[in-house]
């Protein structure tokens, strides 16, 4: 049944409440609320999104709070404090750190690393101050700890300076990027949250699947530290040499795999490394998905990447990587149960990608990438 | 949101035999690290090994 309808005869001030016998309070309630949005829209929607905003900013003070108070029972009940660590741990928590001048990138990277490393060095020093009887784990599971407190400290006061900056300019366009940005950093700061029990017992977090399949490897092989908390084994597999290389586990660290690499380097003929490591999987993508690439496989600030490719290139050494997908929360949270399922197939993968790029009497250097908490060797 | 469950976390030990490789899972115990030979197995009573410890969600 076709039903036709005329568009053409619509009578404008019926519609609008504008004819002569049309009440006037019907037009104002067509005009006032046009004429409040084009004066006020800015201001009505700078209302909604900043009420919107606070609730987020509340969350990431909650969290904030909540990673100082864990970090502080933690040294009070867990290890034998001198003092009272509150006013230590607050000045922890504010330190900055200054990275070098970029203008001129000419050896940029051994600036950052000195930057870091002294940082962490300073850091290391002054916890164990807290407690001289302090094991080397329980030192890093501090560091770590006050880490996840400092990086959501800095969180909440980034974000809390945004949002009253452009409160107090009254600023519409200046609040935009903040909510365009605020659920991924929401993503983020519920991950480090999250991630504190892990750390604080002593369980292995999704990153430590690498240092897993190494760790693995290494058992029942001589040890030795090879670089400042890293380890290193040598075995032999299929007439090829093997070095093991990982974190000092059972220890919350990521080790120094760039050095102890150059040390393996300038003393054996290598050709082939391969790193094993955690990679944030795509949005679609399924979780502890194992993929093989090529490349070096290390996240982190650079420092370490940027070594071992030199390395790499100054030898002519072909890196390999294999890699299991995962979300940020999954990365540094309790390992799930797909991840730790998936060790016995990576190790099995590194053991064919050998076979697959390397002759018999060849070298190869296995490297486990990631943070090692509760992980041995 | 408002009828959302919410989600707890609890972390498991699987501990397997070195001999007969028979698997045990049980919870999270502290002081728990991987590859540690802790107790002796229910089947042969050779040492067992940790191999894994993971997290699992469930809705409360």
């Amino acid at each position: 049944m076709l039903i036709l309808v005329n568009f053409t005869n619509f009578d404008f001030d019926q519609l609008f409440s504008m004819g002569d016998d049309s009440n006037p309070l019907m037009m104002l309630v067509w005009i006032l609320p046009i004429i409040l949005f084009v004066f006020y829209g800015q201001h009505i929607q700078l209302l909604v999104t900043s009420s919107q905003l606070k609730k987020g900013i509340k969350k990431l003070d909650g969290f904030r709070d909540e990673s100082r108070t864990e970090l502080i029972n933690y040294l009070k009940r867990n290890l034998n404090v001198k003092d009272d660590p509150v006013k230590k741990i607050d000045k922890f928590l504010d330190y900055f750190t200054i990275m070098p001048v970029d203008m001129d990138p000419n050896g940029i990277v051994e600036k950052v690393r000195h930057t870091v490393r002294s940082r962490e060095d300073y850091t290391r020093k002054h916890v164990k101050s807290l407690s001289p009887e302090m094991t080397d784990i329980e030192l890093t599971r501090v560091q770590t700890l006050l880490e996840i407190a400092s990086s959501l400290q800095m969180i909440y006061k980034i974000i809390n300076h945004m949002f009253l900056t452009a409160k107090k300019q009254n600023n519409y366009p200046l609040i935009l990027p903040l909510q365009m940005i605020l659920p991924f950093i929401m993503e983020q700061a519920e991950a480090m949250k999250d991630a504190i029990p892990a750390f604080k017992t002593g369980q292995p977090v999704g990153d430590g699947i690498g240092p897993m399949v190494v760790g693995k490897m290494m058992l029942n092989i001589e040890k030795e530290t090879i670089a400042f908390q890293t380890t290193f084994a040598k075995t032999d597999f299929e007439d090829r040499t093997i070095f093991l290389l990982k974190a000092e586990g059972p220890g919350s660290t990521v080790g120094r795999p760039a050095d102890a690499l150059e040390t393996i380097v300038s003393n054996n003929k290598l050709d082939a490394i391969i790193m094993i490591d955690a990679a944030l999987k795509l949005e679609g993508e399924d979780s502890a998905s194992i993929a093989q690439g090529f490349g070096a496989a290390i996240g982190g600030i650079g420092t370490e990447k940027f070594q071992i490719e030199a390395i790499a290139t100054n030898n002519t050494i072909p890196i390999f990587s294999i890699v299991v997908k995962q979300s940020v929360k999954e990365a540094i949270t309790l390992m799930t149960k797909e991840i730790a399922d998936k060790a016995d197939d990576v190790r099995l993968q590194v053991y064919d990608m050998i076979l697959e790029n390397t002759k018999q009497g060849q070298s190869v250097a296995i490297i486990g990438v990631g943070n090692t908490a509760g992980v041995p060797q | 949101m408002i009828f959302s469950k919410k989600k707890i976390i609890i972390a498991y030990t699987v501990e397997q035999c070195i001999k007969c490789e028979m698997l045990t899972k049980r919870k999270f115990r502290e002081g728990d690290i991987l590859f540690a030979e802790l107790s002796k197995c229910s089947s042969c009573g050779s040492l067992t090994r940790i191999e894994k410890i993971f997290g699992e969600s469930f809705e409360q």
